[in-house]
């Protein structure tokens, strides 16, 4: 009795998946009688029965240890691909936070979507969401966590193209979907020059090869870069950040689950991964440097945004920066802590900032303030989300960055202090801008939402409090001795002063000519992202784009011109010879006479040198 | 066993002819269908009794027939033509219920359906060269007629540019199998007398080419292939499944099994030219289905590229690309129908298939949901999505032809990324955006018009999920056929992989003892008590 849950932890993927399919006769037109909603109580019940599962199957992995189960999926010639699951207390960990927070999320919809008739499809994706991340948790081969990545790529467009009627939302959702599809088939093209090398895609057994094997230098570095390619996609890396910041024209629910635990799996992947790609050290620098660039440069854009969505997700590119960076060196463990506390603290911002977008209908923070008195809950969870997310002692994140501080040196401290710092700036602007000052016509009436959007944001504040304890019980705080190193303490006072800066500049700032820094210029940059939009319409798009014309009109004329060109000279040599047909005899005799000879002469044509030897 | 196949559609089509006049096109379509039906039955009836250890012919037939020309009435099938023989036989059958009730000159059309389904099989079936040919070429003058006189507006010139084409496709098919039989002293032409071994290697090139010039005017390979945007866009939405579904595969049907299987000593000579022209095919097909204003002709420019994956998997001769060749004509014959399908739909209710005025067909109530919501299931499944029977197919291939031809492998994965641009423009165009009110208010698709949809869609899903049930039967033969094969030779890439020493120790103890995700960790962490 004791192995139940743990032996049968494959069924928590297919509860989702069992919702999903459960909500489809709620799509319009078939189930007309009840409305959309029953859709979405029976997927919120399977989460449901998932987050149980799922906490029982912990407590038995714990006392047991770690199970390996496996399913044949293809049986092909020489190829056989198994689907491998690993239930440690990592990946089952792992299942409870993404079951939970799915199953917040989707509570959380039912208050955000009150009036949307696409409660089938919406709830149906965020399942096949739940489904796909707990199935890539458990598995333990890199080709199914492509396989996974790309399904949810799929999933990402049709999640962020839920509300399809809008422009923005039809290019945000292509972007997202191309963006991903370029790093999966990176990702693809490493996995299928993985195997014929290390004839296993089980990531135990690859970790085996890894260490053992030597590689040529050339072929280890394209390899282990076509293999973070994929995880670079997901976690919106620059370059392919782009992705993220459209991706907000979806709705509010799927962000906090994009936000938090999606851009994730791209990171999970990428630990999983590790010990392969510490095969070439280029690899596992470009990771570092890509990581630190995309933090810092996040970070700065994040702070030049005017729309709150934009500036979350540039936050979250910032920190998975940070996530590639503690992956780069070599430090699983922290990262996988890092990824649980900073799921939870951002998905607390998202929240509380939702339910304000919601009834207040804005996006852009300059049209608000004064919303403290107004709306004092979400200003606390917003408050507790923020203290979480930077690394603010005794809060979720404080833990995982301080173990990471005193690992780094260098250039990567340095990245790590200004990121924090940047941060915590940007969210006290953030908190400035909303809820300080004098109210905006936008904030005149901002009443606290329904219960569906508060309780789960309450809910989730008191497990952001309690996260530390949590961490505790699970033995991941660093000892105390640790906290008194000087890096912690630079990273305690970097967010200190990021955030009081920021508290200086914004705080009752009454309204309110920008703030300007530095020249305008240099604020364009960082408030158009780079450009990074405009040069990837210049380079790549445009250059796809005219590539397909002029492929497509040589076709045209080209390649079928030529072809036409003989049925035209066919018809046309036919019209006009038809006038020969004179009716005169002697003109048929001599066309026979003109053929036999021409005939005569073909024949006779190798004969020719022995006719000249007569003639002579 | 097999003439039943063969005699079954070409009984329902004399019968379908006579029917009397005053027959609606509704219950002549009943009749088709349940002749179809009847076949698609008894071709999975010899699924089950396929014998899978064995991967030559099956079920053989012989009956001499005109013995001085060589030609006999001798049938058999194998892995390689019995899934294709399915999936006709689905197709003949979904392509009979693609076509609306009020078609003109009904028994003449689905006599013609009939006809097509009993001319493939023929071809699929058949063990003698001879009797290949007259199925293959018997095959045009359906289609022709098809493409004629339903077809959209240049249909005429459509159709003659087809008939043009696989004319000469089919002249240059018979050349070479003259040649060989006539090269190689056989008195017969049964493919178990056939052997090209004792021809000298020039000959056995020649021979070769013939081939596949006449072959690849089939598939259709780029340079070869202008007949076909043509013939599919201007053929109905049922003529163009069975185009794309069942003809287009007689060209890959009779590369497998005539070109590598009957040459098997020369075919890693032309294998790496074969890779580099599927490979172009690839990426020309996806750039120029980029280009598109038209869905259909967009669907018809994706098939090229698409079956420039067959090419390059069979060049490669492993036995994993092998089977993906032939796997990726069972998925590309099953996605293509069902774009067809759809976009025949969408053309029928929307009455236009230009991209720049489709717009907001996903809206539930005034657009066309559920087709809209298939739509993307199947461009998806075409661009490589898994989960879908794409991907089974092309991940074969894939990691097939890896192992011989790393470049074009490389290539063609980068293709079906732009795979996806395509269809991605394709589905935002037509099924997001806003509905335009003065177009909206379509008429409403039945469930007599969703469910051959809904048939393939189910096929598609599953085969992507349980890809075991697709290689099942055509791994026999596909093992069997490489391993009469010269191994191609690799264009070797610094493939440099020696586990050291006391690495391969390590290895054998196998996965259990190697403590999980636990990576460098310092501190006790998630230990396992």
């Amino acid at each position: 009795m004791l192995q139940f849950f743990s032996q049968t932890i494959w069924l928590i993927p297919c509860y989702a998946l069992i919702g999903a399919i459960f909500a489809i006769p709620w799509s319009p037109g078939l189930i007309r009688r009840t409305g959309p909603r029953p859709s979405g109580y029976i997927n919120i019940l399977m989460t449901f029965v998932a987050l149980v599962h799922s906490i029982f199957a912990l407590v038995e992995v714990r006392q047991t240890g770690t199970q390996f189960f496996s399913f044949n999926w293809l049986d092909a010639a020489s190829l056989q691909i198994n689907f491998e699951m690993i239930a440690s207390p990592v990946t089952v960990g792992a299942l409870i936070l993404i079951a939970g927070l799915n199953f917040l999320a989707q509570i959380y919809a039912v208050g955000y979507l009150e009036m949307d008739w696409g409660w089938a499809r919406f709830y149906s994706l965020m399942a096949l969401f739940e489904a796909g991340m707990c199935a890539l948790v458990l598995c333990n081969s890199l080709f199914f966590s492509y396989v996974i990545l790309e399904i949810l790529t799929l999933g990402t467009y049709l999640l962020i193209g839920f509300w399809f009627n809008q422009s923005l939302v039809v290019t945000g959702a292509r972007d997202a979907f191309l963006t991903k599809r370029v790093g999966d088939l990176i990702l693809l093209m490493g996995v299928v020059a993985l195997l014929p090398l290390a004839k296993t895609w089980n990531f135990q057994e690859l970790a085996i090869w890894a260490n053992t094997v030597e590689l040529d230098p050339r072929l280890a570095t394209l390899l282990t870069l076509a293999l973070i390619a994929g995880p670079l996609a997901k976690c919106a890396q620059f370059p392919l950040h782009l992705w993220l910041d459209e991706a907000m024209e979806g709705p509010m629910p799927a962000t906090i689950l994009r936000n938090t635990v999606v851009v994730s799996t791209g990171a999970w992947v990428l630990i999983r991964l590790e010990p392969v790609i510490a095969l070439s050290s280029f690899t596992i620098n470009t990771a570092l440097w890509i990581g630190g660039v995309t933090a810092v440069g996040a970070s700065l854009i994040a702070i030049a945004q005017i729309d709150i969505k934009r500036i979350l997700s540039y936050s979250t590119s910032a920190f998975m920066g940070l996530i590639f960076i503690t992956v780069g060196i070599g430090e699983p463990q922290i990262a996988f802590s890092l990824l649980l506390t900073y799921a939870v603290a951002m998905a607390l911002i998202i929240m509380s900032l939702g339910g304000i977008i919601l009834n207040n209908i804005s996006q852009d923070v300059t049209q608000y303030g004064a919303l403290w008195s107004r709306r004092p809950v979400s200003a606390l969870c917003f408050l507790v989300g923020v203290g979480s997310l930077v690394a603010l002692p005794p809060l979720g994140d404080f833990w995982g960055l301080a173990e990471l501080s005193n690992t780094l040196n260098g250039p990567f401290l340095g990245i790590l202090l200004l990121v924090n710092g940047a941060i915590a700036f940007s969210m006290a602007r953030v908190w400035g801008l909303m809820f300080t000052g004098d109210p905006t016509p936008m904030t005149q009436r901002s009443p606290e939402g329904l219960w569906a959007l508060v309780l789960p944001m309450t809910g989730l504040a008191g497990i952001a409090l309690h996260l530390p304890l949590i961490l505790s019980q699970l033995n991941l705080l660093p000892e105390f001795p640790l906290l008194t190193e000087t890096p912690v303490l630079l990273l305690t006072a970097s967010t200190l002063i990021g955030g009081s800066a920021g508290l200086v500049i914004y705080w009752n700032r009454n309204r309110k000519g920008a703030v300007t820094l530095g020249s305008q210029a240099l604020q364009d940059f960082f408030a158009y992202d780079f450009y990074t939009a405009k040069l990837y319409k210049l380079t790549i798009v445009f250059a796809v784009d005219i590539i397909s014309q002029i492929i497509y009109w040589i076709d045209r004329f080209i390649v079928d011109g030529v072809v036409n060109l003989v049925g035209l000279i066919t018809v046309f040599s036919g019209q006009t010879i038809r006038y020969n047909t004179s009716g005169q005899t002697q003109f048929y005799v001599l066309s026979i006479i003109l053929g036999i000879a021409l005939l005569g002469i073909t024949l006779c044509y190798p004969f020719f040198d022995q006719l000249n030897f007569v003639l002579n | 066993m097999l003439t039943t196949l063969l005699l079954l559609p070409l009984i329902g089509a004399l019968i379908v002819a006579v029917l009397p006049a005053g027959w609606t096109a509704g219950r002549i379509r009943q009749v088709t269908g349940s002749f179809a039906l009847l076949s698609f039955l008894w071709s999975i009836y010899l699924l089950t009794q396929f014998d899978l250890s064995n991967g030559g012919f099956q079920f053989t037939e012989y009956l001499a027939w005109a013995e001085p020309i060589g030609l006999s009435y001798s049938l058999g099938v194998d892995g390689l033509s019995l899934p294709l023989l399915v999936l006709s036989a689905l197709l003949t059958w979904i392509a009979v219920y693609t076509t609306g009730k009020n078609v003109e000159r009904p028994r003449l059309y689905y006599a013609l359906f009939l006809l097509v389904n009993s001319g493939v099989a023929g071809a699929l079936m058949a063990n003698n060269l001879l009797l290949f040919v007259l199925f293959y070429e018997l095959e045009l003058i359906p289609f022709y007629l098809l493409i004629g006189i339903w077809g959209g507006q240049k249909r005429g010139y459509a159709s003659t540019k087809f008939l043009l084409y696989t004319a000469v496709s089919g002249l240059l098919v018979l050349a070479a199998f003259l040649g060989m039989t006539f090269l190689s002293e056989s008195n017969t032409f049964d493919y178990n007398t056939i052997t090209t071994e004792g021809l000298n290697l020039r000959t056995q090139l020649i021979l070769l080419s013939f081939l596949l010039v006449g072959f690849g005017i089939k598939i259709p390979l780029v340079p070869l292939h202008t007949w076909m945007p043509d013939a599919y866009v201007e053929a109905s939405p049922a003529t163009a499944i069975l185009l794309g579904g069942i003809l287009a595969k007689l060209g890959t049907y009779g590369l497998v099994r005539f070109g590598l299987q009957l040459f098997s000593d020369t075919w890693n000579l032309v294998a790496p030219g074969l890779a580099v022209i599927g490979t172009v095919s690839v990426i020309y097909g996806a750039l120029s289905a980029i280009a598109q204003k038209d869905i259909k002709r967009m669907v018809a420019y994706s098939s090229i590229g698409h079956m420039g994956y067959i090419l390059v998997a069979a060049a490669a001769g492993t036995d994993l690309s092998v089977l993906g060749s032939v796997a990726q004509m069972i998925s590309h014959g099953l996605i293509l129908a069902l774009l067809f399908f759809l976009v025949g739909i969408v053309e029928q209710k929307a009455g236009t298939r230009d991209l720049n005025v489709l717009n907001g067909l996903m809206n539930p109530i005034r657009g066309l949901p559920l087709t809209s919501a298939l739509l993307i299931a199947a461009g998806m499944a075409s661009a490589g999505i898994p989960g879908l029977v794409g991907f089974a197919a092309e991940f074969i291939v894939f990691q097939g032809s890896f192992a011989t031809f790393p470049i074009p492998t490389l290539i063609c994965i980068i293709a079906s990324g732009l795979t996806a641009v395509y269809f991605v423009i394709l589905l935002n165009r037509t099924c997001f955006g806003k509905l335009d009110n003065e177009r909206a208010y379509y008429p409403t698709v039945n469930w007599g018009e969703r469910t051959p949809a809904l048939i393939l869609a189910g096929i598609i899903f599953f085969l992507g999920l349980q890809p075991n049930w697709l290689v099942r039967w055509i791994q026999p033969t596909t093992d069997q056929l490489v391993a009469h094969l010269t191994p191609v030779q690799t264009e070797q890439v610094a493939v440099v992989s020696q586990p050291k020493a006391e690495g391969r120790g390590q290895m054998a103890e196998g996965r259990l003892n190697i403590p999980p995700l636990t990576g460098k960790s310092k501190k006790p962490g998630f230990s396992p008590n």
